[in-house]
């Protein structure tokens, strides 16, 4: 029967190696224990002994190559009917450290194994883990190590590597379920990748803050890559007092690598390596971002004591809008300026021109006005249209106008973008606003309709309320919050006259924005809606 | 009847409750420490490591002086001991022990009581004190430490006179003429070298293929030579069937390759084990979950199934260690007080057997690390070739080293010979802190020493000892 042999685990956490020399060609009689091929790791020189004993039939790696821990070097065609067990592969060898995936030994003679990807043991008695996200799809060409999968614990966002190259045949899981430690995930023919000269895809790059793409509340930017943990078979090169530094601060000494001599682990890398988790987590996609970044959360009463609860696990909208808006919430110094507009004439003009918009088939809101005011307010203020990259040091200044509209969905809340809402005229903004909030609410809504907001508009006038602070939807640096119009007797001089007052709550990053501005752009805001010609004027 | 509210108490006042208590202690938790005996320190001080490393160190002492002396020029006519003296003599080390140990409770602010403690409920436990005064003692947390006892087989009830446990053993009123051992083990082998030592014909029978099971078979036999050099017989591979009194005297009948055999002694001492002491005390009755084998099942953290109940030492699983003892009881004392500790943090808990000579071992013998197919280089040095050893005439032993192939991390040592006990606790640290074998030969290890031997024998390993010649390779 055919067998496969795979590059064994090489210790020490060499996951990869330059193959120096091939002892074997096709044809050749392999013996157990015969070198196949000598390997060079950045810490040594390594013989490879085989497992397998018989004819080889394929040779899949050439001098030179890079190897890498579980591929496939060798097919090997051994004696025996098929009823002899096959010789443990390294990997399957490897299936049984506790922490390991469990990959089970190749199916069948001939055939390309199919590997079946469980959920791996995160450690300290988790019993399930969130998926937060799928990296794969069925078909795509996935190396052994490659990230495939992101599942949060209560502990860390952990990327689960791919225990073998192949082909993605079945995913079995979707973003955002739970799945028990040891369920089958993922399903890989393996083998050489579909596309055997496909590069490895390259992790996933935090948003460089120059690009245009700024996500939306729903979608917060992809975290910076999540610093790979070390897999190991026996316990970390560390002394105890490493340890305990690690066991104190809550991170698992057996993922670190360390610099020192045979690879130990120093304090220095304990501490380097918590912060490299905590910025990732802080960032985004850790679970425990939903709290202060680096707080662990406080442990909780039992509820139970004081009345019947319910747990409920929470929506993946409602998990991403929680951690975003902490992170927003930490990040950015907020300061809410308050300001009315009369829009008593402005209400007499939506009235007399919904008619004709409502024939294009949509509704003349004053959502959709505000929109357009924004928008040339954004035109007229920059500084409003901006990101900050305080790692750079830089003020991002976007010549491009989208507005995100705050859309409260069953499933929660999501902040879809109005594009280019500074070259629309209103009617097509209605259109649009029609459309997007249409499509939200039957769930249609499609990632590239929530990314690229510039500043973001959220209308709770239609409920009531007089004022609220709403949180910048980061990286924005401005919101605009609009509570319900309402009559109020302005005095004019010389006697009171109703007026249709609309209150107007203005929360902006006070790292690129003063107070004066904040005041000015409201005010502009606000003379927009009463003075309609300003727009056309100044806009 | 009385409250008392502690935030923590601890049950049991041995080498894992009284460290637990200390710590607790320091760590500013108000603690209550209760032990149903007499004293402080449990089996430890008063029935086990301390008292018999007295009479231990008394017969080497004793051997020396009769026999191994004559070599260095040393004349000595008479040489006898006094038993009762030497019982007086052992029984005042423990005394000071057990009452430097009430002064580091007090002085670290923690109480402590005699009597005995049944668990009510996850928070609170009835006392009755010696005094005979009942007390409710509330608290947030418990630590139970309530240690082993001897395992009693069937048919050898210990009645104390003629079947005879360890404890026995240490406070016999004279030294028997013969003894017979069932139990190769450690502390059968400890007790019953005292007393070979001291003239006793002593017969050591084992169910195990070898003396002191866990230990490489090349150490096990050089104990077992030198026991026979006094004049034990050593019997493996055996099993104890019953006894009967024989005049007044012990005839014991025990099983070896299928047949039966006889042996006669004073006494008959059994010590196969011990079991842990995890009922009796309302552990069960309060939801504390319990293996079939007797444990109290904890996590890393040694919380039990209740989680503001913690378990540590000989009642929560092998090795019955008194250190390992103390290192859970500052893990569980530090888990309480808020910070984190695992029991996953420890990399090895060496043990120390007080044989002729003694035995020290921290990590995988090489047996071990082959069951595991772990790829291994070993060095194994002897004794003979250290100055130090010849010049004081303890050339019997050898250390071996075992240390992962490629990474050369040192994965165990096993060192037997003279202050084995003391020389071990460098492998332990050596495995602790993941050094490797060059990590501990290019260390300078003074001349001269016995320590030196754990410099030669990584050495070994790499085929460039220093004082043997290496096997070519």
């Amino acid at each position: 029967m055919l067998k496969e042999f795979i590059l064994p685990d090489l210790g020490d956490g060499i996951k990869k190696a330059v193959v120096l020399k091939v002892f074997v060609k096709p044809g050749d009689h392999l013996e157990t224990d015969a070198p196949v091929v000598e390997i060079e790791s950045d810490k040594a020189t390594i013989e490879v002994p085989s497992t397998l004993s018989g004819l080889v039939k394929e040779v899949r790696i050439r001098e030179g190559e890079e190897a890498s821990e579980g591929m496939v070097l060798l097919i090997v065609e051994t004696a025996g009917t098929g009823s002899v067990p096959p010789a443990p592969s390294a990997a399957s060898q490897k299936a049984e450290e506790p922490g390991a995936i469990k990959v089970p030994p190749p199916a069948s003679a001939g055939t390309p194994a199919l590997v079946e990807v469980t959920l791996p043991d995160l450690g300290d008695g988790i019993k399930s883990a969130e998926i937060l996200k799928v990296l794969v799809k069925p078909g795509d060409p996935v190396q052994a190590d490659q990230g495939i999968l992101e599942v949060g614990s209560d502990k860390a966002t952990i990327e689960v590597p791919s225990p073998v190259s192949g082909t993605v045949a079945e995913v079995l899981v979707r973003d955002g379920d739970k799945a028990e430690i040891g369920r089958v995930v993922l399903k890989i023919v393996a083998g050489s990748p579909a596309t055997a000269s496909a590069p490895v895809a390259p992790e996933p790059a935090a948003p460089k803050t120059a690009s245009p793409e700024v996500r939306s509340q729903a979608q917060p930017q992809e975290p910076a890559t999540e610093p790979q943990p070390v897999s190991r078979q026996t316990a970390a090169p560390a002394a105890p007092s490493v340890r305990r530094l690690a066991r104190e601060i809550g991170v698992n000494v057996n993922e670190i690598s360390g610099t020192g001599p045979g690879g130990r682990i120093t304090q220095e890398d304990v501490k380097a390596w918590s912060k490299k988790l905590h910025q990732t987590r802080g960032s985004s996609a850790g679970p425990v971002s939903g709290q202060a970044a680096g707080i662990a959360q406080k442990p909780l009463p039992d509820f139970s004591k004081f009345g019947p609860v319910e747990r409920r696990s929470m929506s993946t909208i409602r998990y991403k809008t929680a951690e975003h808006l902490s992170y927003a919430w930490q990040t950015i110094p907020h300061v809410t300026q308050f300001d009315k507009a009369d829009v008593t004439v402005l209400e007499s003009l939506r009235k007399q021109f919904s008619p004709s918009v409502e024939k294009a088939g949509a509704k003349l809101t004053m959502t959709a006005i505000l929109v357009k005011v924004l928008a040339a307010a954004l035109r007229k203020y920059p500084q409003f249209n901006a990101s900050v990259d305080m790692e750079s040091k830089e003020i991002i200044l976007k010549s491009y106008v989208n507005i995100g509209i705050a859309v409260d969905t069953d499933a929660g809340l999501i902040v879809p973008v109005i594009r280019d809402a500074d070259k629309k005229n209103i009617s097509t903004i209605a259109l649009a606003l029609t459309d997007i909030a249409g499509r939200a609410r039957n769930r249609k809504i499609t990632p590239e309709d929530l990314q690229g907001g510039c500043m973001s508009i959220t209308n709770l006038g239609g409920i009531g309320g007089t004022s609220f602070t709403p949180i910048v939807n980061s990286p924005e640096v401005a919101i605009l919050g609009v509570s319900r119009g309402s009559m109020e007797p302005v005095w004019n001089g010389s006697a009171f006259e109703p007026k249709l007052m609309l209150p107007l709550s203005l929360s902006y990053d006070h790292r690129i924005i003063d107070g004066a501005d904040a005041a000015r752009f409201l005010r502009w805001v606000c003379e927009a809606l009463e003075q309609p010609l300003k727009l056309l004027i100044e806009g | 009847m009385s409250v008392l509210n502690y935030d923590t108490l601890v049950i049991g006042a041995g080498p894992g409750g009284y460290v637990a208590a200390i710590r607790l202690g320091q760590l500013g938790i108000k603690t209550l420490v209760v032990d149903k005996d007499k004293a402080l320190g449990g089996v430890c001080l008063n029935w086990g490591c301390i008292p018999s490393k007295s009479l231990i160190q008394m017969a080497k002492t004793y051997e020396k002086t009769v026999s191994g002396t004559e070599k260095m020029g040393i004349k000595v006519a008479g040489a006898s001991y006094d038993w009762a003296k030497t019982q007086e003599w052992k029984n005042g080390i423990v005394e000071s022990l057990t009452s430097g140990i009430a002064q580091l409770l007090k002085g670290n602010g923690v109480d402590h009581r005699f009597g005995t403690a049944t668990l009510t409920s996850s928070t609170s436990a009835d006392f009755l004190d010696k005094s005979g005064e009942k007390l409710t003692i509330n608290f947030k947390n418990c630590i139970i430490a309530t240690g082993s006892s001897p395992v009693q087989i069937p048919g050898f009830t210990f009645d104390h006179q003629v079947i005879v446990d360890s404890t026995d053993l240490l406070e016999l009123k004279s030294v028997p003429d013969s003894l017979i051992l069932i139990g190769g083990g450690v502390i059968g082998l400890e007790l019953g070298t005292v007393y070979a030592k001291l003239g006793t014909k002593l017969t050591v029978v084992e169910m195990m293929d070898q003396v002191l099971p866990g230990t490489s078979k090349d150490v096990a036999q050089l104990i077992e030579r030198k026991l026979k050099r006094n004049k034990a017989d050593v019997f493996v591979s055996a099993k104890a069937k019953s006894w009967k009194k024989s005049g007044d005297k012990a005839e014991l009948t025990f099983e070896i390759s299928g047949k039966d055999q006889t042996v006669t002694g004073d006494m008959i001492a059994v010590a196969v084990g011990r079991r842990p002491n995890s009922k009796g005390f309302g552990a069960e009755s309060i939801g504390i979950k319990i293996t079939d084998r007797g444990f109290i099942e904890v996590n890393e953290k040694l919380q039990t199934s209740v989680p503001n109940i913690y378990a540590i030492g000989d009642v929560v699983g092998q090795p019955m260690l008194a250190h390992k003892a103390s290192k859970e009881g500052e893990i569980a004392a530090e888990n309480i007080a808020g910070h984190k500790y695992s029991t996953r943090d420890i990399q090895v808990i060496p043990g120390v057997i007080f044989c002729d000579p003694e035995v020290g071992i921290a990590g995988l013998t090489e047996d071990e690390a082959k069951r595991q197919s772990k790829k291994i280089k070993t060095g194994k040095f002897p004794y003979g070739a250290l100055g130090r050893a010849k010049s004081t005439g303890d050339i019997e032993g050898f250390a071996r080293i075992v240390a992962d192939y490629d990474s050369e991390r040192v994965l165990g040592v096993e060192i037997v010979g003279t202050n084995a006990s003391d020389m071990i606790s460098e492998a332990a640290l050596a495995i602790e802190m993941g050094a490797t074998l060059d990590d501990i030969h290019l260390t300078v290890h003074p001349h001269p020493t016995l320590g030196e031997i754990m410099m030669e024998t990584a050495k070994a390993a790499k085929g460039e000892a220093v004082h043997i010649l290496n096997p070519k390779s």
